[in-house]
């Protein structure tokens, strides 16, 4: 069994459209992890501004003079180190960039002016404790690997299409007509393509989440995701965890995506007379949800988040509930998961033992 | 060991290519003849259980060789006419998947991957990737697969196609050797490959077994309707269309001898001869290309 496990792996590894699409995906995650860093801007309204590495000192180094609890007092503070020094032109300060800590303030405790608007962290956050610090390099982050994933998912798909479907060409003679054909070797299809798709995620998670420590550090991990810059204003998550809970959930949500395309490509392979077919349709499965005219307001919006693209858009089904504290409705990504894995192993034994060679 | 049809039919759409056919095979080389469309491929894979006959079912002694899975396919070895592979596999990877397959343990698959690429002729390119392989190099890679078990059925579909002729003589030493106590079932258009080393002959036509039978057995229906006649060589090419012609040979004397079958003599000069297996094959499927 092992053996026959080695050798998919090696089928779907040697394939030339898996590699391709393999190499491309890393370039795509270099390619965002490194042009979101040099574009990074601040200044710290004293003469020090820049970008890329620059950028994310001079954040750390305002995020570690205020880092800690919010309170009443830090936003005064911050209100007045922050206060524009130039004329708006009428522009929203809201949407005024110095740098990420600003932002953050600006975004809940200024009026159109720089001025403070008059609220309180009870008012703005109520009860929640926030903590804040460092957080915008990590969060930059997250919002990459959501692009990251989504083609990760069609990458998963890319490898996983030609599984049972690239069979069909000839060898189905072969493996159908031998002692294990039927029962263990599709027991390792099943078995490479999952591993072979978990290792490709832990890979990709892993380059991210390393280059986001080396490059920003890992101090805000137990900062709040609220106190984030303006871009994380609008639709974002609106609870009270910290970044780290965000990208673990993140992660595992790529990893449920990824489980659950696995599972439905495998279905698709099995079906479909080739590989081509099979990945086609996979992809229109994986897309189908954005053509649904369901809105976050629709009770169909909560069944609806649990397809795979939302698993790894994320942020729509971590705002759909929190069961309590820490724990979202998100969760139920993981049985949904495992629902569309069990359909897999389940239809794609059935097709494949009953497979009429032709 | 006996394997038996009974009633197997099996229909596609409006088409039967196998219709309620009633076969037993023990321990022997059979050769399965007919024209393309015959229904021997379809035969084949209802053998191998990798088609599910519309009616009727296949025994291994005595037992439904659905119900035997596992234990039925381990006696199998199968090379179909159009064998798949790996490209990107070298010759020797690819057996030892299949041997992995077949439950063969690492060291007898390596062991055994390497007799039979040997006895192939393949243990030079046992290193090269099958994509570099020609025709005939993949066809003899299939046939070790087929064999890599020991199977005690062992099914080939035109085994001998794009083989040279050296080739196909090594071939049938090989079947010649393998054969002893196990049901071998080999089927081809070159009629010589199994007048050479099947014992038994079974021709197929529109699904149905026309004839089955020893080769001299079967010949022997058609005793007495083969003919060679002398022609001039101008008008040899007429007198082929004419006939249901076998064979053509020229003499240096400008002339042409053709071999014709037919009940009655088709000319004055014609000679009757000896049938062969090729005559009874073309006696049968003259014109037949159902495919």
């Amino acid at each position: 069994m092992k053996k026959l496990i080695q050798y998919e792996l090696r089928k779907i590894f040697s394939k030339r459209l898996t590699q391709a699409a393999l190499i491309a995906l890393l370039l795509l995650s270099v390619l965002l992890v490194f042009s979101t860093y040099q574009n990074m801007y601040a200044s710290d309204g004293k003469g020090c501004e820049g970008t890329g590495r620059t950028a994310v000192e001079v954040d750390k180094a305002i995020a570690e003079k205020y880092e800690g609890l919010l309170t009443d007092e830090k936003v005064q503070q911050m209100m007045t180190e922050f206060k524009p020094k130039q004329d708006l032109h009428g522009m929203n300060a809201v949407y005024l960039y110095q740098n990420a800590l600003q932002s953050a303030l600006f975004r809940s405790f200024s009026d159109l002016n720089g001025d403070w608007n008059g609220l309180s962290v009870s008012d703005v956050f109520g009860n929640e404790k926030i903590k804040i610090g460092y957080t915008y390099g990590l969060l930059k982050t997250s919002q990459n690997m959501v692009r990251i994933f989504v083609v990760l998912s069609l990458v998963i798909a890319i490898m996983t299409a030609p599984v049972f479907s690239g069979e069909y060409g000839g060898v189905d003679n072969i493996i159908l007509t031998s002692k294990y054909g039927k029962t263990k070797c599709w027991a390792a299809k099943v078995i490479g393509s999952i591993l072979a798709a978990l290792i490709v995620t832990a890979v990709v998670s892993a380059i991210n989440l390393v280059c986001a420590f080396i490059l920003y550090g890992s101090s805000g991990l137990d900062c709040s995701i609220l106190f984030a810059p303006v871009d994380f204003a609008t639709g974002y998550i609106p609870f009270n965890i910290t970044c780290g809970t965000l990208l673990k959930y993140q992660i595992l949500l790529a990893f449920t995506s990824t489980i659950s395309i696995t599972g439905v490509t495998l279905v698709l392979s099995a079906i479909c007379k080739n590989q081509i077919a099979a990945l086609v349709a996979s992809a229109a499965i994986y897309f189908f949800p954005i053509m649904l005219p369901v809105t976050e307001a629709s009770s169909l919006f909560k069944i609806i988040t649990l397809l795979p693209l939302y698993h790894t858009q994320f942020v729509s089904l971590m705002s759909v509930g929190q069961i309590s504290g820490n724990v979202l409705y998100a969760l139920m990504a993981v049985p949904v998961a495992l629902i569309f894995m069990g359909i897999g192993v389940f239809i794609s034994r059935r097709v494949f033992a009953n497979h009429q060679v032709s | 060991m006996e394997l038996k049809t009974i009633e197997l039919t099996k229909k596609f759409g409006r088409k039967t290519a196998v219709n309620h056919l009633n076969v037993t095979l023990t321990n022997g080389v059979y050769g399965l003849l007919g024209a393309n469309g015959a229904g021997k491929t379809t035969f084949m894979r209802l053998l191998c259980n990798i088609q599910t006959p519309t009616s009727g079912k296949i025994v291994l002694n005595g037992k439904n060789i659905v119900g035997l899975g596992e234990k039925y396919r381990s006696l199998l070895g199968y090379l179909p006419q159009q064998f798949g592979y790996y490209p990107d596999f070298t010759a020797l990877d690819f057996l030892l998947y299949v041997s992995a397959l077949k439950g063969l343990s690492e060291k007898s698959a390596k062991k055994k991957s390497k007799e039979l690429l040997e006895a192939v002729g393949l243990s030079a390119e046992s290193g090269h990737k099958i994509k570099t392989f020609s025709g005939g190099m993949k066809q003899r890679l299939g046939i070790a697969q087929a064999m890599l078990n020991n199977p005690h059925i062992l099914i080939l579909d035109e085994p001998t196609a794009g083989l040279d002729p050296k080739e196909r003589v090594r071939f049938r030493n090989l079947i010649s050797v393998f054969a002893k106590n196990r049901i071998v079932i080999l089927s081809t258009h070159i009629v010589s490959d199994v007048e050479f080393i099947a014992e038994e002959i079974i021709m197929m036509k529109s699904g149905q077994i026309v004839h089955f039978g020893k080769p001299q057995e079967i010949t022997s229906e058609i005793d007495g309707q083969v003919w060679e006649c002398t022609v001039l060589a101008a008008y040899a090419e007429e007198y082929a269309a004419s006939f249901n012609t076998s064979n053509l040979r020229n003499t240096d004397r400008g002339e042409t001898i053709l071999r014709i079958i037919s009940d009655r003599p088709p000319m004055e000069n014609a000679v009757r001869v000896q049938p062969n297996l090729e005559d009874l094959y073309l006696f049968y499927f003259k014109g037949d290309t159902e495919e």
